[in-house]
């Protein structure tokens, strides 16, 4: 029976040992050899000191030790902890002191420029390097061991195998941002995460004939949710890094692709680098998640696609995966998110948590077997996003969470949902979600700001970017340029304000906040 | 400031005027013209894009997709030389 992620890896080993898994570039691996990996590198981490449920960092590119980790760590009865490698060593030090982690897996260049900002997270025991290079400082680091990941493969797996957890167990942490504070921790079972698999596997139709290209990174839902439909179908998952869009074309074609995801960043990347001058008859289907496709790209695609399915989706992190839009109706409903996947309700209610009839505006509420556990730590926003379900009889009690998506929508007269806009002031740019209140903190540690607000201005291909309006401290001048390169060193490129306004006052509301929707009425939004 | 150089004519300094207004790890970094901005992750492939429409709205050089590739994009030298290159195929560019 397979309960526990790393349990898809073990039964397509066992079913098709010699198919290719995992592709990069020159590399590939064949089931069997990931599995032989994966439980060797689980045996290393069971011996470098891992006990159950210990989270485990992962701040890599995409690579086949990637892979080689997520699954490892499930096996060796730990919680991985996968991280976007654009985040600056600030952001890693806040997940790593955030869920206590106990090791972390990464390579040596990149341990190198961590290792300053890691210095007081005491939970951090060892360290496991990738690579050749013997990493910044030898064996061990402020006397925490360093492993060789290298080493770790050579390890022989011994007698049986004995897990160590069932499917209500955590497998991960993922970090992303809300509408404020720093990025909070979203907690995915086993259970939650081969949920998602099955699912998507079911309305995608994915077998082990296809291969899919990752070009999502694995610390983000959907992309994740790629890596783990491959392996429980017994696909083959080609890994790419790219700059330019002829790269993920040559990729598609070289490597025979037959599913690619995408958030809209992708997809205008590909309308505008030429995906209508070449052919695609392996690509069987695509997939949008991460914002709405802009209509111009996604008439491009259709002209370039035309034997490709193309599928619009919608989830959030803190339920995995929600809805899509059957291929069928894009023709008829271009703009719309579709419908609940299977096994899923999906609910809009409004604020007294009554149902709205079509037409309505209200909130996107997520009821099935992916909704996540809540915020690592923080009971508090968990229970402002997983609340009782407000539409089962009382007599049920409270036997059941369901997601409050902050997202509001309308539904159609055949029940097809739209997106509308959002309940809270987040931001969302090139498919990362942005807290606002998270960058006007670095706004304010500039120590040259009295007041800051930033919002979301639409852009077509990025979907929003963030202009920040300032107060200078004292009225002293303000240099935006100056500012701009702070945030730089502070925060990836997609939490960095584009543009800003210096004002003398902020708009405020009669109890004294930041008026944010008088910033955005001035923006003419 | 206020006067207009005789290099505000140039490619290369108005890409490079571009690239450290619109990539701000460019100048804080101060680049040369030569550094590599797509190694070093300054440039990622939304910078690309960016680049691709201030060639057109700026110098009116249409970037084509077989045009977009790491030898015209890498460094703020490549960036120019493509433009320049570019204007001396259109018809009728006499500058």
């Amino acid at each position: 029976m397979d309960f526990l992620i790393h349990h898809m890896l073990r039964n397509s080993a066992a079913l098709y040992p010699e198919k290719e898994a995992v592709v990069h570039g020159a590399r590939r691996l064949s089931y069997g050899e990931v599995a032989d990996r994966c439980a060797s590198i689980a045996c290393g981490l069971r011996s470098a000191g891992m006990q159950r449920g210990d989270r485990v960092g992962i701040y890599l590119d995409p690579s086949v030790e990637q892979v080689f980790s997520i699954f490892s760590i499930s096996q060796a009865g730990g919680v991985y902890v996968p991280m976007n490698t654009v985040l600056v060593p600030e952001q890693v030090a806040h997940i790593a002191r955030d869920c206590g982690m106990k090791a972390l897996i990464t390579t040596p260049d990149k341990l190198e420029t961590l290792l300053p900002a890691l210095h007081d997270v005491s939970s951090l025991q060892f360290f496991i390097v990738t690579g050749e290079s013997s990493g910044p400082s030898g064996l061990q680091v402020d006397s925490k061991p360093i492993h060789r990941l290298r080493r770790m493969l050579q390890l022989p797996v011994a007698g049986r195998w004995s897990d160590w957890g069932i499917s209500k167990d955590l497998a991960a942490i993922l970090y992303t941002s809300g509408s404020t504070g720093k990025p909070k921790g979203v907690m995915l079972s086993h259970a939650n995460v081969m949920a998602g698999s099955t699912i998507v596997s079911t309305y995608l139709e994915i077998s082990d004939r296809e291969r899919i290209l990752a070009v999502l990174p694995f610390s983000f839902d959907a992309g994740m949710n790629q890596l783990m439909t491959a392996f429980q179908q017994g696909a083959t998952i080609v890994l790419i890094k790219f700059v330019f869009a002829k790269e993920i074309i040559a990729a598609l074609i070289a490597e025979h692709i037959t599913g690619l995801a995408g958030v809209p960043t992708v997809w205008s990347l590909l309308a505008n680098g030429g995906i209508l001058k070449h052919k695609f008859p392996d690509l069987r289907y695509i997939t949008n998640t991460g914002g709405a496709m802009p209509q111009a790209v996604l008439k491009v695609l259709r002209e370039a696609l035309l034997s490709t399915k193309i599928f619009l989706m919608y989830g959030l992190t803190e339920a995995f995966r929600s809805t899509y839009l059957p291929p069928e109706e894009l023709e008829r409903r271009p703009t719309s998110m579709g419908k609940a996947i299977p096994d899923t309700e999906i609910l809009v209610l409004n604020e007294h948590g009554k149902r709205c009839p079509p037409g309505e505006i209200g909130e996107l509420v997520h009821r099935g077997p992916t909704v996540s556990l809540g915020y690592w730590g923080n009971q508090e926003a968990t229970d402002r996003v997983l609340k009782s379900n407000p539409l089962l009889p009382q007599e049920l009690g409270d036997c059941e969470k369901v997601c409050y998506s902050g997202d509001l929508v309308k539904m159609d007269d055949d029940g097809f949902l739209y997106y509308v806009g959002r309940r809270d002031t987040m931001i969302k740019s090139s498919g990362y979600r942005i807290s606002p209140t998270e960058v006007e903190e670095v706004l304010f540690q500039t120590g040259k700001i009295r007041q800051a607000a930033v919002i979301g201005i639409p852009d077509e291909v990025l979907g929003q970017t963030i202009k920040a309006f300032i107060v200078a401290k004292d009225g002293a001048p303000l240099d935006c340029d100056a500012i701009q390169d702070f945030c730089v060193e502070k925060m990836p490129r997609h939490m960095v304000p584009k543009q800003f306004e210096v004002m003398k006052e902020l708009p405020k509301t009669s109890s004294g906040k930041v008026d944010y929707p008088a910033l955005r009425r001035r923006e003419g939004l | 400031m206020n006067g207009v150089s005789k290099d505000d004519n140039n490619a290369i300094f108005r890409i490079r005027r571009f690239v450290f207004q619109k990539f701000p790890l460019a100048r804080k970094r101060s680049v040369a013209n030569s550094d590599n901005l797509l190694e070093s992750g300054i440039i990622d492939s939304l910078g690309v894009l960016e680049l691709v429409t201030f060639f057109q709205q700026e110098f009116s050089v249409t970037a084509a997709d077989e045009d977009l590739t790491p030898e015209n994009f890498q460094n703020i030298e490549c960036m120019a030389r493509f433009v320049e290159r570019s204007l001396e195929l259109q018809p009728g560019s006499a500058e």
